[in-house]
């Protein structure tokens, strides 16, 4: 691996931010993470926009993803996501409290990669929370950078 | 009218209709008799006519046969002699013609006899006087020759001819009265017959009106109430929505940073303050549990149920299973009796069976040999009754009204953990089964929980 491809972790909420980065520092893959406050942070910070317009080129390891976010929700940035060649290789992890059986089965629809409800008892949080992000960041092996241009179909078409 | 607002719009119908059949049957029954009488009038008219234009033939007749025997009186011309016999010989046809067109027994036959005898009396007269004339010349028959034989015949056949003629004519005029009436009569009452139906189609059109109108005003409030039910519905789940989502997260948080600090201030901590902490973080957890339960008690009233047949046997086999970690280490004696195939949601009649089990694996916990018992208490030929019996601490009867309620327990949490819904939950899923719940027992000497449920159809 020459790049540590980043871990981005969509959260509005910023207690459960401060707990899931308490998570990844008892493990040491903190710095690897980038949080975005809602929705419209995150699709900037995929299409390097706004003030994520500098930053360096290339998708995180993972997308951790809220369900419920201000401006644009979750199901939307999945929807985004997996419908944009580009960024349709990304693994996108739900990490939400909602158990609710629509949720997931719209998540699933839309194509996340696993959905996971976030527990009420700390240490089986911070476990979770860990163990996503070993997983995804560092054992998942992601997919080359540009493994999106074989999915693309000619124009001609 | 009372008694009409319970008949049902059926019965309604068929009255209205059979009030205007009947209506059409006596309306037709009269129309016909009048119908019958005006052609029998009109039969009778035409032989009234022919009556009377007869006896204007018969009275011609006697004329030219009176005036031709007498001109022969007086002639002895022979051909006056073959002219009267001529008339003569019509004579009995047209008698015979007339008694045919008056009533047999009638006044009317009465007076044709007499005129027929008058007639018959005159012609014979005639005859006699022209043999005489015959046979003695003109001389013989002087005192006739001007008069004629029989004056006297002849006048009373005018007067009969009169009378018959009188007679017939006044029937003739009562017959016209009668049929005119008649036909009055009959169009009054087509008229009066077509009224009544036609308030009769209308009331039954305004008794149907009036159930279409109170069907669609029902269909309708059924519309808008189930869309209120809809509403409410819906609210609810954004509700159970919001609650398992916004409600956990602020749990997760006291959760999370009791646990950071603890790990933060670690060892500066006293026992006390750490106690705290845990206390906080276990009220926590527990609430987080509450919640869970609530979310599954709400879901249980919403979810969508199935109705297949359930091996109760089975079932009870792949709950003690998920069990297994519970019964580890306790020392139970389990008396399980065959139980039938039920019809249900077989997830949901596996949670009545999993609360009912925990439960009494729980309440026997301080037993040194746990008994439980699994079987029928009663079977009907639709529905079974179960039992669970347990040897553990049991209940005071007199609580056993609290023990089906949400959140209601008869035990403090330092007794025996729990949330208060397990029972909930199995009585809820039993009512959505058209099942029933309830319980006996006694303080520290056990108890026995009911439910019953439908039987699944078995094909024999």
């Amino acid at each position: 691996m020459t790049t540590v491809k980043p871990i981005l972790l969509a959260e509005d909420n910023p207690r459960d931010a401060e707990l899931a980065m308490a998570a990844m520092e008892e493990h040491h893959i903190a710095d690897k993470v980038v949080v975005c406050r809602d929705g419209a942070e995150v699709l900037d910070y995929l299409y390097c926009r706004g003030t994520f317009s500098s930053r360096q080129q290339g998708n995180p390891a993972v997308v951790f993803l809220d369900l419920k976010m201000p401006k644009v929700d979750g199901l939307e940035v999945l929807k985004t996501i997996k419908s944009d060649v580009n960024l349709k290789p990304i693994p996108v992890v739900m990490l939400t409290s909602s158990r609710e059986e629509c949720d997931l089965s719209q998540s699933y629809a839309l194509g996340a990669n696993a959905y996971v409800v976030k527990p009420v008892e700390f240490h089986q949080f911070i476990t979770a929370v860990k163990e996503l992000g070993v997983f995804w960041g560092v054992i998942n092996e992601p997919p080359p950078e540009g493994s999106d241009q074989r999915g693309r179909v000619p124009a001609s078409v | 009218m009372e008694w009409f607002d319970h008949w049902s719009i059926e019965r309604r119908v068929l009255v209205g209709f059979g009030l205007v059949f009947a209506g059409i049957v006596v309306i037709s029954a009269i129309s016909y008799r009048n119908t019958t009488i005006l052609i029998e009038n009109s039969q009778l008219d035409t032989k009234s006519h022919e009556l009377v234009q007869l006896l204007g033939s018969v009275e011609e007749t006697l004329g030219t046969a009176e005036s031709s025997h007498r001109r022969y009186l007086v002639t002895g011309d022979e051909s006056y002699l073959t002219s009267y016999r001529t008339v003569v010989e019509r004579m009995p046809e047209y008698l015979r013609y007339l008694k045919g067109l008056t009533n047999e027994g009638g006044q009317q036959q009465d007076r044709v006899a007499k005129f027929e005898q008058l007639i018959t009396r005159q012609l014979d007269a005639e005859a006699r006087a022209i043999t005489q004339r015959k046979k003695h010349g003109y001389e013989g028959v002087r005192h006739l020759a001007l008069s004629g034989a029989g004056k006297n015949e002849i006048d009373d056949i005018r007067r009969l001819m009169t009378e018959l003629d009188t007679v017939e004519q006044r029937a003739l005029q009562a017959r016209v009265a009668q049929s005119a009436g008649s036909t009055q009569n009959t169009i009054a009452l087509l008229g009066l017959g077509a009224f009544l139906q036609l308030v009769l189609l209308a009331s039954v059109y305004v008794l149907i009106h009036h159930d279409v109108t109170e069907r669609r005003r029902v269909a309708k409030e059924l519309r808008s109430r189930g869309e209120l039910l809809q509403a409410a519905n819906k609210e609810l789940e954004a509700f159970s929505y919001s609650v398992s989502h916004d409600l956990r997260a602020p749990l997760r948080h006291i959760d999370g940073y009791a646990a950071l600090l603890s790990k933060a201030a670690g060892d500066t901590l006293n026992d006390k303050a750490r106690r705290y902490l845990e206390t906080i973080s276990g009220s926590a957890k527990q609430m987080g549990q509450l919640i869970d339960d609530l979310l599954v008690f709400s879901r249980m009233g919403r979810q969508d149920m199935l109705h297949t047949t359930v091996s109760l046997d089975q079932l009870i086999k792949t709950v003690l299973h998920d069990l297994r970690l519970d019964l580890q280490g306790r020392a139970i004696s389990w008396t399980m009796h065959p139980l039938p195939n039920v019809s249900g949601d077989p997830a949901m009649l596996r949670q009545v069976f999993v609360n009912l089990i925990s439960n009494a694996l729980k309440f026997t916990a301080t037993r040194p040999e746990a008994k439980i018992e699994i079987g029928i208490a009663k079977q009907g030929p639709t529905d079974v009754e179960v039992f669970v019996r347990d040897n553990g601490v049991g209940f005071d009867m007199q609580y056993v009204d609290k023990l089906f309620g949400v959140f209601q327990r008869l035990h403090r949490n330092d007794e025996f953990e729990g949330t208060g819904i397990g029972l909930a939950n199995v009585r809820r899923i039993i009512h959505r089964h058209g099942g029933r719940t309830w319980a006996e027992g006694a303080l520290d000497q056990g108890a026995t929980f009911y439910f019953s449920l439908p039987l699944a159809r078995s094909l024999s």
